[in-house]
């Protein structure tokens, strides 16, 4: 469209209109449902029952907030998500930037093979990895561990992210070479060339990397009910289903609304990582 | 060329070196079960190990599957006083309640995870898969040595014991399916609460009446998790019907596609579709159920006798509400299905901890049936923490041990017996029918989609879904 | 994308091919230590659980028993049985029905978004936010609007304007559409902003070329607009059908499959299989499954590619 367009009055009054349309079926569509989750966070269970629509016909009802909080026992299942993203989101960033510098900067011989063999998994639906991963996590081998109801059963195969990796290595890979030179001349080891040069060279792509880590574990549903039975270890997305047939209704909405609180606080802050082309790579991962 | 093996060395020294690492971090995990360290043995213990002498007790800890997910506090608590009571019976011995649940999606995957209890309940269906499987111990002696073994009703042991008569798990509690019904919801729609219907005709007009008046679901059957076949499998047995035929020569043959069980189905099609007295929701599973029946969106339904208890400590059902009658038994051959639950000990565990679990199962499970001093501190501790006492059970010994216990609590009892004397006065002059012998669980998972597309779709084909589930479970049936 | 020019392209070339010179003795050790959480992460659980997968599709596990190799059984029986043929129907209409949901109004959100002058951060944001609802949270939320009675919160918004009462996930018909509008719902916003972003980066100038040829403003998205994002929208459309062939939270969580298998989908299918038998699970089923599901995924995506190579050359 162009100012030659909007020049036409039918044209303008249309586009108006069009975009006026567009922002309400946005406002409805996207932001309605979250809405009624929060008034009916606070709505007394029989009223969401029998009037789901009404705005508090017979007041509010924060203790159902603060029940889900105390007696549901939400804050653990939160601290237990937050911890499982942390560390998540520290084996993703340990594997990701020491693989993508091997295989973007040193590059060994050996690395294209390597690299290749990364990107093989990315054509391998994650399904096929389900049963025997998790027989992997029952018994490791060489080991013979069992990591079931241990959180690295959750963190260690979430690094094994061949996306992160090849984000990685093509932003390293683009790093300007002539100041690796120098360092190598200046004799730094390879340790010193990640430390000091590339990693405070990388924070975007950290951050975009983490950003995404985060959010891909508060997502995550299949993956940590089948290996953390453990009622006490399970994060949110694996215990709001199980505590829906035994907790009143309004409690759990709060309990939901709850749940959501922490992702769209940091999509609000980092809007600009998902929003812009950047988000692309995380939205395909995601 | 020479750097590539000059590097291998260093390549073995890293790994080793990192794994060690690893090792170090990682080796501080413990979890509440067993070390696995301990060699299973389906060898038959001596019964020395089991009477070793008082004085020798090693200290030892036990994890017991005692505690439903998202029970009440009070629940919690009334366990706990149980427990301790048991530490003090038993001073060497710790228990560590876990939450457990046996559903069929979910313990499969606990069982292939090794996370479950060390002592954890099943029901009947699986006690003989589990036992084929080498899944749970053998604790033929140690439970013989407590002294009742040989007083329990046979064909309920019989859940529990190997093809020689061995006993692997202790059947703990028996049910009968009945028709459980809403007094209050009955008394709304003009019916009388004490006069619940006793023909399956009676429950359908019941039904309507109950729809017409009051808006909720008249009857609701489940549907999901296996508890629809489940539930199709009661109501067949109620109309003389079976699901499996055993032959003289010991061959099974599925008979899903039986003359009763098409005549159930129909009946719930007409109340689906023609009196749409079966409301909105056909998705229920055991939990879901037991849910929407507290919360008063269901006015009769099919289930266990033993729901009470659950639905007062996790669903807030008002006492008023619960009415409890004998399912109509209609034609010869009709019975009532009779299920219960084993409590079976893990495979993962020392020949100590045996011995523990098999004293927990005989204190927390079984002192109460045949003691006065077991069965009186047990309803002590239930009513000190608001729980329910003396809700209806089929006896596992025999008829007259269940009166005896049920008079030993008969001050603390503080149910409305009242409420479900439709159903205990008549209960035991009904015949008892044993669920389906082979691939139970997989039968009712077959039965399941059946019941739903009646529910759901109003041109099933009834004869066309039954005779492709007779086929998927006689599959099974045949597969070596 | 390199600035060093000149003198010794072929030093140049080799020392890049190379990466930065790395000295044997002394680098070699700190390199393969940095390559160390790579492999083994990468190693454990990514491929080595990949060729077990291909280990257990031709033995027969469950776990309790060893397992014993039986060949191509598994695969044999997966095909024989009644549930594949319905999950495989069932996937391929959630694809079906995800794609009509799914795909045009995405692009039509983005091309309208795109003239927006002011503000278009409120319209992206509005658009991204279901997107970070978890995926559990949402279901489990949507399961409640959809209850069937009078009183279900869509019934009740749909009663307003004179609709009656709809089964949703009570019906066997219903429950795919129903399941899909969600998962619509969910992931729509992602999609969005991959077309926002591909729309905007439409050099201005083709546009002004266009107008000068008088061209109206159908013509103007038609002859650019459309030729100039095809790649991208060639890209989601393969994405979006690979993902919804592995669609398994939504029909788990809102209908475990049910009404009567209607929502049925492969990967549930592989799920039941390992994991829904209480005696314990078919994992070689199981493993076998998965595998012909990536099969299949594979062959599809190189033919989706090879077909559409000369439409989405030339970008």
């Amino acid at each position: 469209m162009s100012t030659a367009d909007y020049r036409q009055r039918n044209v303008r009054w249309t586009m108006h209109g069009l975009k006026l349309g567009t922002l309400l079926f946005l406002l409805i569509v996207g932001l309605g449902p979250l809405l009624w989750m929060a008034k009916s966070a606070i709505t007394p269970t029989q009223d969401t029952l029998r009037t789901p629509m009404a705005l508090w016909p017979n007041g509010f009802d924060l203790s159902q907030l603060a029940t889900a909080w105390t007696r549901v026992h939400i804050d653990r299942y939160l601290f237990n998500t937050i911890w499982l993203a942390l560390g998540s989101w520290a084996v993703q960033l340990v594997v990701a930037t020491t693989g993508g510098f091997v295989l973007g900067v040193l590059r060994p011989p050996g690395s294209r093979v390597l690299t290749a063999l990364v990107i093989a998994t990315l054509f391998v639906p994650p399904i096929v990895l389900l049963v025997p991963l998790y027989l992997t996590i029952v018994d490791v081998p060489l080991v013979h561990w069992r990591l079931i109801d241990n959180y690295w059963a959750v963190w260690l195969p979430a690094g094994a992210s061949a996306l992160n990796v090849l984000l990685m290595q093509r932003f390293f890979s683009n790093l300007p070479r002539e100041i690796f030179e120098a360092a190598r001349v200046d004799g730094a080891g390879p340790a010193r060339l990640f430390w000091s040069i590339v990693l405070p060279m990388s924070r975007p792509i950290i951050g975009v990397v983490s950003v995404f880590a985060v959010i891909a574990t508060w997502k995550d549903y299949l993956w940590p009910f089948l290996v953390i039975r453990n009622q006490n270890l399970q994060p949110l997305s694996v215990r709001l289903p199980i505590m829906e047939a035994t907790t009143d209704l309004g409690v759990f909405i709060a309990a939901l609304a709850l749940s959501s609180l922490i992702p769209i606080t940091l999509f609000l802050i980092f809007q600009r990582l998902f929003l812009t082309g950047e988000g692309v790579g995380g939205a395909l991962k995601g | 060329m020479r750097s590539r093996t000059r590097r291998l060395p260093w390549v073995v020294a890293a790994l080793a070196v990192i794994t060690a690492t690893i090792v170090a971090a990682c080796g501080g995990t413990t979890t509440s079960n067993a070390p696995s360290a301990a060699a299973p043995s389906a060898a038959a213990p001596s019964a020395a190990a089991a009477s070793a002498p008082a004085a020798q007790h090693e200290p030892v800890t036990i994890s017991v599957g005692a505690l439903r997910p998202g029970v009440t506090q009070d629940a919690a608590d009334a366990l706990f006083q149980q427990i301790e009571e048991f530490e003090a019976k038993y001073p060497w011995i710790k228990v560590e309640p876990e939450e457990y649940n046996w559903t069929a999606p979910t313990f499969t995957a606990a069982l292939a995870a090794g996370t479950l209890p060390d002592v954890f309940t099943i029901p009947f269906t699986d006690g003989k898969g589990l036992i084929a499987q080498h899944q749970i111990v053998n604790i033929d002696a140690r439970v013989r040595a407590l002294g009742y073994a040989d007083k329990f009703n046979a064909t309920v042991l019989a859940n529990g014991q190997d093809q020689g008569g061995a006993i692997y798990a202790v059947p703990t509690a028996a049910y009968g399916m009945s028709l459980t019904y809403n007094r209050s919801l009955f008394t709304q729609a003009g019916l009388d609460p004490n006069s619940p219907p006793t023909t399956w005709d009676q429950v359908r007009t019941a039904a309507k009446t109950i729809a017409q008046k009051t808006g909720v679901a008249g009857f609701s059957t489940m549907a999901t998790e296996n508890t629809g076949g489940w539930q199709l499998t009661t109501q067949t047995y109620a109309l003389g019907g079976r699901m499996e035929q055993v032959g003289a020569d010991g061959k099974i043959t599925a008979t899903l596609d039986n003359p009763a069980t098409k005549s159930v189905l129909q009946r719930l099609k007409a109340m689906r579709w023609d009196d749409k007295s079966m409301g909105s929701t056909f998705d229920y599973a055991w939990g879901t159920m037991n849910q929407a029946f507290a919360a008063g969106q269901v006015g009769m339904f099919t289930g266990g006798s033993d729901l009470y208890t659950w639905m007062i400590q996790n669903a807030a059902l008002k006492p008023d509400d619960y009415g409890i009658t004998v399912i109509p038994l209609d034609g010869s051959d009709s019975g009532v299905l009779g299920g219960g639950t084993l409590a079976a000990v893990n495979v993962v565990t020392t020949e100590a901890e045996r011995d523990a679990a098999v004293d927990w199962i005989d204190f927390y499970y079984i002192q109460k049936l045949i003691s006065q001093d077991g069965a009186v501190a047990d309803a002590k501790a239930l009513t000190a923490n608001k729980q329910p006492v003396g809700v209806p059970a089929l006896p596992i010994f025999d008829k007259a041990t269940y009166d005896e216990s049920q008079t030993w609590i008969k001050d603390y009892i503080n149910v409305p017996t009242a409420q479900m004397t439709p159903f205990t006065s008549k209960i035991f002059d009904q015949p008892l029918v044993n669920e389906p012998a082979a691939h139970t669980q997989e039968l009712y998972a077959a039965l399941d989609p059946v019941v739903q597309a009646v529910l759901t779709d109003q041109k099933a084909d009834i004869d066309a879904l039954l005779t492709a589930a007779n086929k998927q479970v006689q599959a099974l049936i045949d597969k070596p | 994308m390199s600035t060093i020019t000149g003198a010794a392209p072929a030093a140049e070339t080799a020392v890049r091919r190379r990466g930065i010179r790395v000295r044997i003795s002394r680098d070699g050790l700190a390199t393969l230590l940095f390559l160390v959480p790579l492999l083994v992460v990468f190693g454990l659980f990514a491929w080595f659980p990949i060729l077990r997968a291909f280990v257990m599709s031709v033995q027969e596990t469950n776990l309790v028993s060893e397992p014993t190799f039986v060949g191509l059984d598994n695969f044999a029986r997966v095909l024989a049985d009644p549930q594949f043929g319905i999950a495989v129907r069932n996937t391929a209409w959630f694809a079906f029905l995800a794609l009509v949901f799914g795909y045009p109004i995405p692009i039509i959100l983005a091309v309208l978004m795109s003239e927006v002058r002011r503000g278009r951060g409120v319209f992206s944001a509005l658009a991204y936010l279901p997107v970070v609802i978890p995926p559990v949270v949402a279901v489990l939320l949507w399961r409640f609007f959809y209850q069937a009675s009078p009183t279900g919160v869509f019934n009740t918004i749909l009663g307003w304007f004179g609709l009656g009462p709809f089964p949703w996930l009570q019906d066997s018909t219903f429950a795919m559409p129903a399941i899909v509008l969600e998962a619509t719902w969910a992931a729509a916003g992602g999609t969005v902003i991959i077309y926002l972003a591909a729309l905007l980066g439409v050099r201005p100038d083709l546009y002004d070329a266009a107008e000068v040829d008088g061209a109206s403003i159908w013509q103007k998205i038609r002859y650019v607009t459309l030729p100039q994002i095809r790649t991208v929208l060639f890209v989601t459309l393969i994405l979006q059908l690979i993902a919804t062939a592995q669609v398994f939270t939504e029909p788990l969580l809102f209908t475990a499959g049910g009404p009567a298998n209607s929502t049925l989908t492969v990967l549930l299918l592989i799920y039941r299989y390992a994991f829904q038998n209480s005696l314990g699970g078919d994992y070689g089923s199981a493993a076998a499954l998965s595998l012909m599901l990536a099969a299949f995924l594979s062959i599809f995506t190189v033919a989706y590619f090879w077909l559409t190579r000369r439409w989405g050359s030339d970008s």
